[in-house]
């Protein structure tokens, strides 16, 4: 039998999943979709309540929170390229000039691995190339 | 009797099981989170799935698990929810550790579908479609701007760093370990309560039949233009059909009947509150179906009958008849139920969110649309 905690376990994993990708990725656009995956969490718990209570409060409410998240969604894709023409990158650590004062500045000390760059194929011509007849096609 | 907040108990299998997982979980997604040293992409996906692994026998002890072999739609259900809630936690991961934003897109893509199909679950097909609908436009867009944004050339410091992952996987999985403690704790309380399970369908298909047969009965009765010697046959065959739903009215003798009635079955599963309202209801119109059977009677016993006001109690009956029978179908008449609910109780909600949305859109021009800007 499902029961109304089933889908409250659902969504606080949700919950705490995105969390996780908010709080440890550096890249905005990963940690807009984390913080959108949170709201879908909160979502199924206000359907659980809504459905455990029989009524349409719950639906209505998740209404609202689809709302709220697509402002949210255009105002931070809108910052993001604010941030992004100012800064050319989408890095987040981009921006801890405006940290509290008195926070120490959090720097990479591990260099990044290179990767091989993979060349683009080159396909080798194979076959003869046919012929023109110009004459035929100035008919 | 026990205090009003009075918690059950921790069970120390449920607690072993959500720190073990806790502490799975934490490990695996710190393997997993990209970095540039240490990331040990096996352990760390052995690790995960040893925690979901652990998060569904949690689950499973404590709300229950047992699969009920002996009754399909439950099966049915049971199957859906763990596939689908699966499905969104796995996505969910890989949404959280994939280092390129665009696999993490269509990670998140999965992750809405998902919840989507729960939302079907709980009865919720408006929103199901609405989510569905306005998430695929929100995805596309972020695929445009990974597309328009991202150099892909090489590895970068936003995608292939993490802050903090073993912190801030342990803070993540931390507060849902806390949830899930304060659930089980809940649940375990409000085994014995109405709390416990969502609500069955508190009318049956086949009730819900009768009900309207019956109630199409009445209309016919109570119709001006059905003649006089047919209103009594009419009403009594509906006051039948009611009896083996809704039950005999006190002091009505009924022969031989039909099974358990609506209310000895909610009775029987008293599960949520809505059940009372609906008993309640039955009874309601128990009584109203003894006035209108005495009425029918005392007309038929009357050597000239009246039957204008039988006819308007028979109407009346119909009318209630008509609202039992539209109670649980909150899946059914989902959108018209949403629509109405929305432009009645919550019509300054609805102002609120559109003014939100028009001052989101006028901040987000505002925003994007500053000339001269860049450094």
């Amino acid at each position: 039998m499902i029961t109304v905690w089933h889908y409250l376990a659902v969504g606080a994993a949700l919950f705490g999943l995105g969390l996780v990708g908010f709080l440890t990725r550096r890249n905005f656009i990963t940690m807009f979709l984390c913080a959108e995956m949170m709201l879908q969490g909160v979502v199924l718990n206000l359907l659980a309540f809504g459905k455990m209570h029989g009524d349409l409060g719950g639906q209505v409410f998740g209404l609202f929170i689809v709302t709220v998240a697509a402002c949210e969604a255009g105002l931070a894709l809108a910052l993001f390229l604010t941030l992004y023409r100012r800064g050319k990158t989408l890095d987040s650590g981009a921006w801890q000039s405006i940290r509290e004062a008195k926070l120490p500045a959090s720097v990479d000390v591990d260099p990044l691995r290179q990767t091989r760059e993979i060349p683009d194929p080159v396909l080798t011509p194979a076959g003869r190339r046919p012929a023109r007849t110009e004459d035929e096609v100035r008919v | 009797m026990t205090a009003p907040f009075a918690l059950a108990p921790v069970a120390p299998l449920a607690a072993a099981q959500l720190l073990g997982a806790v502490i799975l979980g934490t490990l695996g997604l710190s393997l997993l989170l990209p970095r540039p040293r240490g990331r040990s992409v096996a352990l760390g996906v052995f690790l995960t799935l040893a925690a979901g692994v652990v998060t569904v026998g949690f689950i499973a002890t404590t709300f229950g698990g047992r699969l009920a072999t002996d009754d399909l739609p439950a099966l049915v259900e049971q199957g859906l929810f763990w596939l689908f809630s699966i499905t969104a936690l796995v996505f969910a991961v890989v949404l959280v550790v994939q280092s390129n934003p665009a696999r993490g897109a269509i990670a998140f893509a999965f992750v809405v579908l998902s919840t989507c199909g729960l939302f079907l679950l709980l009865a919720a097909p408006f929103l199901m479609a609405a989510t569905v609908i306005i998430y695929a436009g929100a995805i596309v867009v972020t695929f445009l701007f990974v597309l328009m944004l991202s150099n892909a050339k090489g590895p970068s410091d936003e995608n292939d760093r993490s802050r903090e992952p073993l912190l801030g996987s342990l803070a993540g999985l931390a507060f849902a370990g806390l949830v899930f403690l304060t659930l089980s704790l809940s649940a375990g309380r409000a085994a014995t309560t109405s709390e416990k399970l969502l609500p069955a369908a508190a009318i049956r298909p086949e009730d819900k039949a009768e009900l309207l047969a019956a109630a199409a009965e009445l209309k016919e009765a109570a119709d001006p233009a059905t003649e006089k010697h047919r209103v009594g046959s009419l009403g009594y065959s509906a006051h039948t059909r009611l009896t083996g739903v809704v039950g005999a009215a006190t002091g009505e003798f009924v022969q031989n009947s039909l099974g358990r009635t609506l209310q000895d079955r909610l009775r029987l599963a008293e599960t949520d509150f809505r059940t009372a309202e609906i008993i309640a209801q039955a009874d309601e119109l128990k009584l109203l179906k003894k006035a209108a059977s005495d009425a029918l009677d005392n007309a038929i016993l009357d050597p000239n009958p009246d039957v204008a006001p039988l006819r308007t109690k028979l109407a009346e009956l119909r009318e209630k008849t008509l609202l039992l029978a539209g109670r649980g179908e909150l899946p059914a008449r989902n959108v018209t139920a949403v629509g109405h609910a929305l432009y009645s109780e919550y019509l300054i909600a609805v102002e609120l969110a559109g003014t939100l949305l028009l001052v989101a859109t006028i901040g987000a021009v505002a925003i994007a649309n500053r000339k001269g800007v860049t450094a």
